[in-house]
């Protein structure tokens, strides 16, 4: 109830802007580079990794709901602390911050890696990170109503890709995707490595409350409609790796997407993947944004902090992080780490999570005392 | 912290504005609070110019012995004065104020024994005809204003629809406005504002159409206003904005009647003000600024075609400059092979980097622009020609500029001018330059940045308490036909972007302001 | 508050000062449009780059550069200290290999190309019989700027389909894969001129041969589709004896508008056994004019005898190419996909593919002829 009358009525959003929330999550740096990790496990059943993981996807998102539809008007910071108690609560919610803290700093080194290998190979990656940081600051002080609109608008960004992916098609051979189905222990695999690239939808465990209530019912459904576009995308996506590389090269190749994108050519402009590396700018930015207003919605229910303050702190946090982690084995450490956490933060606590709260609502009806 | 004129609005709204005869205390200073008691002639004489530091148009007319006009000069219309009062004022054998009041034959007569009443009216254009032994005083308003006609709105020409600009005069725009709006819900409320300056302001909007919210906002914003001269509206509307600080208008400034109706009709907010031929038409969308009224007028597939072509030539303004500073400075690979050869060759001898050169070539326009627009008209075109032809040519042959960037320069310029209004057209020549800037230091990655600062700093900005990038976000589809595209009249809905009357939507937005300030 | 946005502002400004990138301004780096490398003593690579760079009287000369080092890029560096200014890769278009270079292997070639971010995957490789300075630094008469004219040369027959096409992607993707080998377009330098000759054929890494004359069609027809591709070829006089008796003994004819489909089936998996299926559509361009093509009879007889032609070539060069063990046409993609990727492996498949049965099936259709019967 609290939390129901923390999210300022200003601030709530349409539930079909759950769409673009979600696909601006799930869309960032991990669709750059994601075919080569599953390719190597599941090889040219890659494709079948995608589908089974997002598969999973639909499934956790389903329970997501199921749970925050239990304590409406609460987010999972409110719903952990109801779930375990005061002290354990606040702890899991401590434990969730840091996993976006180490989100958005994956997001943001990601990105940053990628303009330092492709465009400016002598530009200091600290400048670069300065002036994102900048930017998302400039962005989440202005609240969630513009941190919405950001995923909004970076959505029509996106939409140039399916057209151009036609032209990579010219050299792409069906045969490589055969046999199918061969190794099912590596698709297994492939779906676990997944987890990396198609995280960002645990968003919603924040946001649920700031939808409209009465629209509140509908915003599964936009959940899953979005998920379905982000399954489309690097399912195509997938799809045309495997047909354009052959195996052992794909296993070599780091950006398998902007390896792609380097091919194609228009009559004015060659060698897209410079631009789309600087657009991509406007694609990153939502999911840092989301995950710096989910660590502060975490924040302040553990204790009481001006958003600006906090803001500014984090933002000092990653841009010493920034000077921890710097060469690309670390960078691939990292991404490893961060992988296995995610796949347990989204991928499995959700069921437990479910489980918990199910238990505790049914021993609180038991008592007769429901909220 | 973001609104300094808000600081006061507790105050009640009465409706005394609407009756409105009277001006109201307020605008009065304290000392002039007083009432007349019975004077003699020469007491009075001396008290008025007393209090108007008897300047040397103020002229005294004894019409009998027991009547005495004064007035200012220039100010009242000589011929009713003349012709109407004088003649009548000597026939009265009775003078007290009631019966010259009756006899008169002028329309507008009062009576008032107050000191700045009287004053106030004097300076309007009111001729006071004291009498004898009576401590009231009637006030003749013979006032003449000298305006210009009306004359064809020339910053918004368009071919297709009216042809009539507002003027100086609020009464004649007012009446403008309800020639074209004849309807019983039009409210005009008036204002005074300036402690000097004391300027009429008229707030028009449709009873019914427009959100009663936002009429108050304005009403409060309005009333709050603690400025010692307004001149014109265009200033009005940098202190009644939600936001001075962002380069971007919040308030549309129209020379059209037929717009500023057009506005009112879909439930926007009207201000007009004495002494200045622009009105204000609130909320807008960032898109409106980019419509013409013609659009509407044009069938809607060319009404269509023309707001894309617009919009286009905005994207096409604010980034062509910096591209062809990106791609040279950082990103020769992106160039294809066709056209790296005429692009190499025609930078080969040019001294500066791409940056320093674009952001000449820019300044050389803006000059061009500017002197071109303080001179007379007929100066002006040379300037143009000279400065267009003359320095372009001489500046590739001299090798300062490679004549793509001539051409790309020039290009963006006359992009800029698509856009109807004057303002954004402003902005957007504005925008180059940091983006160019941006660009020659970071390549397209700089662009990037700069586009996600304009797009987080339009999603921020709000008109009214309405977000600034309505119809598009946040979405109303019932409000999509008419914004980027305009579909036909039967699709559009007549109510405006951000003027849901009534809707729950402004009550939140308006909260959102309060929590915010 | 003010302190506080000083700050901010003070941050944004040496942000632009201290973070600027570094630049290349189009005008002022030597752009790097043709590279040749060959093979020298001791491992070492010779580079010979053609370079564009734009002069004082505003016309983009080509100069030539030359250095021996033992890796690609170190060449570069070096190369770049005789240049007056910066060499830069990002507009390479085409990647010239010795053929020394190339019967010794080229994958080192192929990675350190790869490997470097600002070169496209849209450059072109071609293998020049002979070596590749001389190529490069000969003064044409009629060739004003090297570099452009072989890209153009390659890029407009990579279009027609008369051989392979070789982009820098395409080369790494079939010299990595273990299914299939590599045939790149093969330059020869003539008196005054350069032209394609065939494809250079690879096992491995290691140029092995080549194919010559219309061969490389045929490489193509098995290969890929064909939109638009063209021949000349001789069939047999004797069939048409009877129609008159100016028929010679071999008719030369000229097909064009080839549209082409092409099947390749495992009939086999123990003992490998293909079968191709092509089908051939196209117009007939020169023809003896003894031949009436008006008569439905004589051109069922012409699509036959070039069935057969067609037929004879494809086994022919399949043949070459299995005593030189290079499976230019990917059979063994095909086996790959019906077996799957553990029962066979690279050096399983170079042992078995001398050994394939591979029967062709050419179906031809002649659709129309010119204006004239």
């Amino acid at each position: 109830m609290k939390q129901a009358t923390q999210s300022k009525q200003y601030e709530k959003i349409n539930a079909f802007l759950i769409f673009f929330v979600i696909v601006s999550c799930q869309i960032g740096v991990g669709i750059h580079g994601f075919q080569r990790v599953i390719y190597e496990e599941a090889k040219q059943d890659a494709w079948i990794s995608v589908v089974l993981s997002f598969i999973l996807a639909h499934i956790v998102v389903f329970i997501m709901f199921k749970t925050l539809e239990k304590f409406d008007g609460l987010d999972i910071y409110g719903i952990q602390k109801e779930v375990f108690g005061k002290i354990l609560g606040k702890f899991l919610n401590l434990l969730y911050v840091i996993y976006c803290t180490f989100a958005f700093f994956a997001v943001l080194k990601n990105y940053i890696e990628v303009v330092n290998t492709w465009v400016f190979p002598y530009v200091n990656a600290r400048f670069i990170a300065i002036a994102i940081l900048l930017i998302v600051i400039y962005a989440v002080t202005g609240g969630l109503r513009v941190i919405v609109g950001i995923s909004f608008f970076s959505f029509f960004f996106l939409l140039w890709i399916p057209p151009v992916l036609i032209f990579p098609l010219y050299y792409s051979n069906p045969n490589f995707l055969l046999p199918i189905m061969e190794d099912w222990a590596g698709i297994l695999r492939g779906v676990y490595l997944m987890s990396f690239t198609i995280v960002g939808f645990e968003i919603l465990n924040i946001i649920y409350p700031y939808i409209k209530e009465k629209e509140r019912k509908n915003a599964n459904k936009y959940a899953q409609i979005g998920l379905l576009a982000t399954f489309f995308l690097y399912i195509t996506i997938m799809l045309i790796t495997i047909m354009y590389f052959s195996g052992p090269q794909l296993e070599r190749v780091i950006w398998a997407t902007l390896t792609i994108f380097n091919i194609i050519e228009f009559p004015f402009v060659e060698r897209i993947e410079i631009i789309t590396i600087c657009l991509w700018l406007l694609i990153v930015l939502p999911n840092l944004c989301l995950y710096l207003w989910a660590a502060y919605r975490g924040v302040s229910s553990i204790f009481k902090i001006e958003l600006k303050k906090f803001i500014w702190i984090f933002a000092s946090i990653i841009f010493i992080f920034t000077f921890i982690i710097r060469s690309r084995t670390e960078i691939n450490t990292m991404n490893n780490y961060f992988g296995q956490i995610s796949f347990y933060v989204v991928f499995v606590y959700p069921f437990l999570l479910y489980l918990f709260a199910s238990i505790k609502k049914r021993r609180r009806k038991g008592t007769g005392d429901s909220s | 912290m973001f609104n300094k004129k808000k600081k006061n609005n507790k105050e009640q709204i009465t409706n005394e504005q609407t009756e409105m005869q009277e001006p109201t205390k307020h605008y009065s200073k304290n000392e002039l609070k007083q009432t007349l008691e019975i004077l003699s002639k020469e007491e009075f004489i001396n008290l008025i110019k007393e209090k108007i530091n008897s300047p040397s148009d103020f002229i005294i007319k004894n019409v009998t012995d027991e009547i005495t006009i004064v007035y200012i000069d220039n100010l009242i219309e000589v011929k009713s004065l003349t012709d109407l009062t004088i003649p009548t004022l000597q026939n009265i054998s009775d003078p007290t104020p009631q019966t010259i009041k009756e006899k008169l034959p002028l329309a507008q007569i009062d009576i008032s024994n107050k000191l700045d009443i009287l004053i106030y009216e004097l300076l309007e254009g009111a001729a006071l005809i004291h009498t004898k032994e009576n401590a009231e005083i009637i006030i003749a308003k013979i006032s003449s204003y000298q305006s210009r006609g009306l004359s064809a709105p020339e910053n918004e020409s368009q071919v297709i629809g009216s042809q009539v600009g507002f003027n100086e005069s609020l009464a004649t725009n007012i009446s403008l406005i309800r020639r074209f709006v004849t309807s019983p819900n039009l409210c005009n409320e008036k204002f005074e504002v300036g402690e000097d300056t004391i300027t009429s302001i008229s707030l028009i909007y449709i009873k019914g159409v427009a959100s009663e919210e936002q009429v108050n906002t304005i009403r409060q914003r309005i009333e709050s206003l603690d400025v010692s001269g307004l001149i014109d509206s265009a200033i009005l509307a940098e202190l009644i904005d939600d936001s001075s600080k962002t380069v971007f208008p919040q308030m549309l400034l129209t020379e059209r009647p037929d717009r500023f109706c057009d506005g009112l009709l879909s439930g926007k907010i009207g201000i007009m003000m004495n002494g200045s031929s622009m009105g204000i038409v609130t909320p807008v969308a960032f898109i409106e600024f980019f419509h013409s009224k013609e659009d509407q007028n044009l069938r809607w597939q060319i009404g269509t075609m023309l707001r894309l072509l617009r919009l286009f030539a905005m994207i096409f303004s604010i980034f062509l400059t910096p591209i062809y500073v990106a791609a040279l400075t950082y990103h020769y690979e992106i160039i294809s092979q066709t056209l790296i050869v005429p692009l190499s060759e025609s930078r080969a001898i040019v001294p500066f980097p791409p940056i320093l050169e674009a952001l000449l070539l820019e300044l050389i326009i803006e000059l061009l622009r500017e002197a071109g627009s303080r001179l007379p008209t007929k100066v002006g075109q040379t300037v143009g020609i000279v400065g267009g032809i003359v320095i372009g040519t001489a500046a590739v042959e001299a090798g300062i500029t490679s004549n793509i960037l001539i051409i790309f320069v020039a290009l963006s310029a006359l992009a800029s001018f698509t856009t109807p209004n004057y303002v954004m057209a402003n902005i957007i020549r504005f925008l180059r330059f940091p983006i160019i800037i941006l660009a020659g230091i970071w390549g397209f990655l700089g662009i990037m940045l700069a586009v996600c600062f304009l797009l987080i700093h339009l999603l921020r900005l709000t008109s009214l308490g309405a977000p600034y990038l309505a119809p598009l976000y946040p979405t109303r589809l019932k409000d999509l036909p008419n914004s980027l595209i305009r579909l036909p009249l039967s699709i559009i809905s007549r109510q405006a972007v951000n003027t849901r009357k009534g809707d729950e939507e402004s009550t939140k937005q308006k909260d959102s302001k309060k929590v915010s300030e | 508050m003010i302190k506080r946005q000083v700050l901010l502002y003070y941050l944004c400004i040496s942000l632009l000062l201290f973070g600027c990138a570094d630049p290349k301004i189009l005008e002022r780096v030597s752009l790097a449009i043709l590279v040749g490398y060959d093979v020298e003593e001791e491992d070492k690579v010779t580079a010979t780059v053609a370079l564009r760079t734009v002069n004082q009287e505003l016309q983009s000369v080509v100069s030539i550069a030359s250095q021996t080092e033992k890796t690609s890029k170190g060449t570069r560096i070096k190369a770049s200290l005789d240049s007056t200014k910066q060499i830069v890769a990002g507009q390479l278009r085409v990647i010239l290999l010795g053929k020394k270079l190339a019967e010794s292997g080229i994958n080192e070639a192929l990675h350190t190309t790869k490997m470097n971010s600002e070169m496209s995957s849209g450059l072109y490789f071609a293998i020049v019989d002979g070596e590749t300075k001389p190529l490069i630094e000969k003064k044409y008469e009629n060739i004003s700027d090297i570099g452009q004219h072989i890209f153009y040369l390659l890029d407009h027959n990579i279009e027609e389909q008369t051989i392979l096409s070789s982009t820098l992607h395409e080369t790494v993707r079939d010299s990595y894969s273990p299914y299939i080998d590599m045939a790149l377009p093969l330059l020869v330098q003539d008196e005054d001129d350069v032209h394609i000759s065939g494809l250079a054929i690879f096992n491995g890494d290691k140029m092995v041969g080549k194919l010559v004359g219309s061969d490389p069609f045929y490489v193509v027809l098995v290969r890929e589709k064909y939109n638009a591709g063209s021949i000349q070829l001789s069939i047999p006089g004797e069939p048409f004896k009877n129609l008159s008796d100016e028929i010679p003994d071999e008719i030369a004819m000229a097909i064009d508008s080839i549209f082409s489909k092409r099947k390749i089936e495992l009939l086999n998996k123990d003992t490998p056994e293909f079968e191709i299926d092509v089908k051939v559509e196209g117009r007939i361009l020169e023809i003896p004019p003894s031949i009436t093509t008006e008569d439905p009879e004589v051109i069922k007889k012409l699509e036959t005898e070039v069935e057969k032609k067609f037929e004879r070539e494809i086994s022919r060069i399949i043949k070459k190419t299995q005593e030189l063990n290079s499976d230019v046409f990917g059979f063994g993609e095909v086996y790959k996909a019906h077996v799957g990727t553990k029962n066979v492996d690279k050096k399983k498949w170079k042992e078995l593919y001398p050994t394939i049965k591979v029967n062709a099936n050419v179906t031809v259709k002649l659709l129309r002829n010119g204006v004239f019967d």
